[in-house]
């Protein structure tokens, strides 16, 4: 902390403003370079077709959720694979407004994302140690970076990253009913924000060892205290009224877990996968393979794990352990946008970088240029990206 | 907190944990049609019985290469991918044909099949296939996978005299072709043509 305060460049705007100023910034250079590779990729590019043009993979899937809503069963095209695996919030909320504006899905999507990732970024201020260096490489990664695909088109984890700095904030505040309403929302947006109650339950244990607290009094404590009982019931919230609309929906609460047979996703040990993607070389070339680069992305999503551990920062540490762990029980399909997605990763790895300068202008120079090659890649299907 | 907001948070604590009860309770006892049952829930089937229509023009012989992609589209209820150059390809433990036609029955039938086994990296894996029309065990068929074979099935009179066959292939003898492929990854025939014709 006192490291990033020295490092802090000296201004002569108040410091309010450029903590605005810098993620807008990011947006629009973000902006520019993506059009730059979408026109640069794709036929007949303009500008009227760059939001839709950007629509890929399971964006459309999302889309359709917003334009839509949910199928019954039997689906209208009789497909196996039900858009019941799509959690609610985010397609609920570009839904609600497309119907408010009238304006086409992918533009309302595009402009709720990047709105979502400048307040994301605003939010994480103190979570990045007031470090203005990290600061603006956070901006970067979400807005202009070689992930922002994901945080500026249709995507769930701009708001699931959203949800969990908002989370984060509120229990460095120790605000932890506010964390708790905040989880009910990251509950209805992933099947893995359920499990910030784990960060919640630490925080608030970490909390009651600094009041004196003992483990022989801790539940007494929290029993005690009913504004931690109810940020508890509250962070599954989002997940039970998903739960309980498909019971009405389709007759099974738990239907969007059953529908995953139909992507026949295979389940085994999760350092199986991770090994096997390492060893999945390429053919010819040195050139590293899909498979490649998810597994080395998962290793890094462990390694920054590791090192919230090592800052002592549990409740982030055990949630990012969790939420990389489980979707790895499905395989290594798209493990790059889940660590890229998972708030504390990027914070951690913009904290890393952030202190110091000259690593700092480095590393955000090569996500400007990522920018480019992650809009080139996603545009031109590399599965990595998925 | 203050004494009726600490009452009012136990008393939203213990709404919502009821809450959760009850939806717990739904997710042990789904209300779905058995076909969901089977393929999402129990998982004792990989075909998952799509309700198509099945219109057929009886004596016809539908091609599922490329060309007949239209014709055999409402014909496949389940467990098939494709069509691509060499046939529509069975996917999982059992695939479904559905038949349904209006013609007046004209005699005995014969279900007319052309499959070809997979081969796994170049290795051929001949196939079993057991033929199942409306739940009754017609034929088990040795499939290989060097050149396509021609079968003509049976199908007793009174079997289809409804005007509707369903046709269910199971392959004992599905191949996993990748490591972590799941039973409805699992790969056998490749269909490319089918009717039922005068026998």
């Amino acid at each position: 902390m006192t490291d990033a305060v020295a490092l802090r460049p000296a201004r002569t705007v108040p410091l309010d403003v450029t903590l605005v100023l810098i993620p807008l910034a990011a947006a629009m250079v973000g902006l520019v370079i993506r059009y730059l590779a979408f026109a640069a990729t794709v036929d007949d590019a303009s500008l009227a077709s760059f939001a839709d043009g950007l629509c890929r993979w399971d964006c459309a899937w999302y889309v359709r959720l917003a334009e839509v809503g949910y199928d019954g069963f039997p689906t209208p095209n009789l497909v196996n694979g039900g858009n019941w695996a799509f959690f609610p919030a985010f397609p609920m909320l570009v839904g609600v407004l497309i119907k408010l504006t009238a304006l086409p899905t992918m533009l309302v999507a595009t402009a709720t994302s990047i709105a979502l990732s400048i307040g994301a970024i605003r939010i994480a201020w103190p979570l990045l140690g007031k470090n203005l260096y990290a600061y603006t490489l956070f901006a970067v990664f979400l807005l202009a970076g070689p992930f922002s695909i994901y945080f500026t088109t249709f995507y769930t984890e701009v708001l699931f990253l959203f949800l969990t700095v908002c989370v984060f904030a509120a229990l460095s505040q120790r605000r932890f009913l506010l964390a708790g309403l905040f989880a009910a929302g990251l509950s209805a947006t992933r099947i893995v924000g359920v499990f910030i109650v784990f960060a919640i339950l630490i925080e608030v244990w970490l909390d009651h060892r600094a009041r004196g607290g003992t483990w022989r009094d801790f539940i007494p404590a929290v029993f005690s205290r009913p504004d931690l009982l109810l940020s508890f019931a509250l962070a599954p919230l989002g997940l039970f009224a998903y739960m309980a609309f498909l019971h009405f929906k389709m007759g099974d609460a738990l239907a969007f877990q059953h529908v995953q047979r139909a992507w026949g996703r295979p389940f085994g040990l999760p350092p199986v996968f991770v090994w096997n993607a390492l060893l999945a070389t390429p053919k010819e070339g040195f050139i590293p393979t899909a498979s490649q680069v998810l597994g080395a992305t998962t290793i890094v999503g462990y390694i920054l794990a590791g090192v919230l551990l090592w800052k002592r920062r549990f409740g982030m540490a055990a949630y990012s352990l969790v939420a990389l762990t489980l979707p790895l029980f499905a395989g290594m399909a798209s493990m790059l946008r889940f660590v890229s997605g998972l708030a504390p990763m990027p914070l951690m790895l913009c904290e890393l970088l952030g202190r110091n300068r000259v690593v700092a202008v480095i590393a955000l120079l090569a996500m400007l240029v990522g920018a480019w090659y992650g809009t080139v890649g996603w545009l031109t299907q590399y599965l990595a990206l998925v | 907190m203050t004494r009726p907001l600490s009452l009012a948070a136990y008393a939203l604590t213990a709404i919502l944990l009821a809450g959760y009860a009850l939806v717990m309770w739904w997710v042990i006892h789904p209300k779905v049609p058995e076909s969901y049952r089977a393929y999402y829930i129990d998982q004792t089937t990989t075909c998952m019985n799509q309700p198509v229509a099945g219109t057929y023009t009886l004596g016809t012989v539908v091609s599922f290469l490329p060309d007949g992609r239209d014709a055999a589209k409402p014909l496949k209820p389940c467990g098939w991918e494709g069509p691509t150059g060499d046939g529509t390809h069975a996917v999982g433990t059992s695939s479904r044909l559905r038949f349904s036609w209006t013609e007046p029955k004209t005699g005995s039938l014969s279900l007319s099949l052309d499959l070809i086994a997979v081969k796994k990296g170049g290795v051929a894996m001949p196939q079993t296939v057991d033929v199942i029309v409306n739940e009754q065990k017609l034929a088990t068929l040795k499939v290989g996978a060097d050149a396509p074979s021609h079968f003509d099935v049976a199908v007793p009179a009174g079997l289809v005299a409804d005007g509707r066959a369903e046709v269910v292939f199971e392959f004992p003898d599905a191949v996993q072709m990748g490591l972590t492929d799941p039973p409805t990854r699992w790969r056998s025939i490749k269909l490319l043509a089918a009717g039922l014709v005068p026998a």
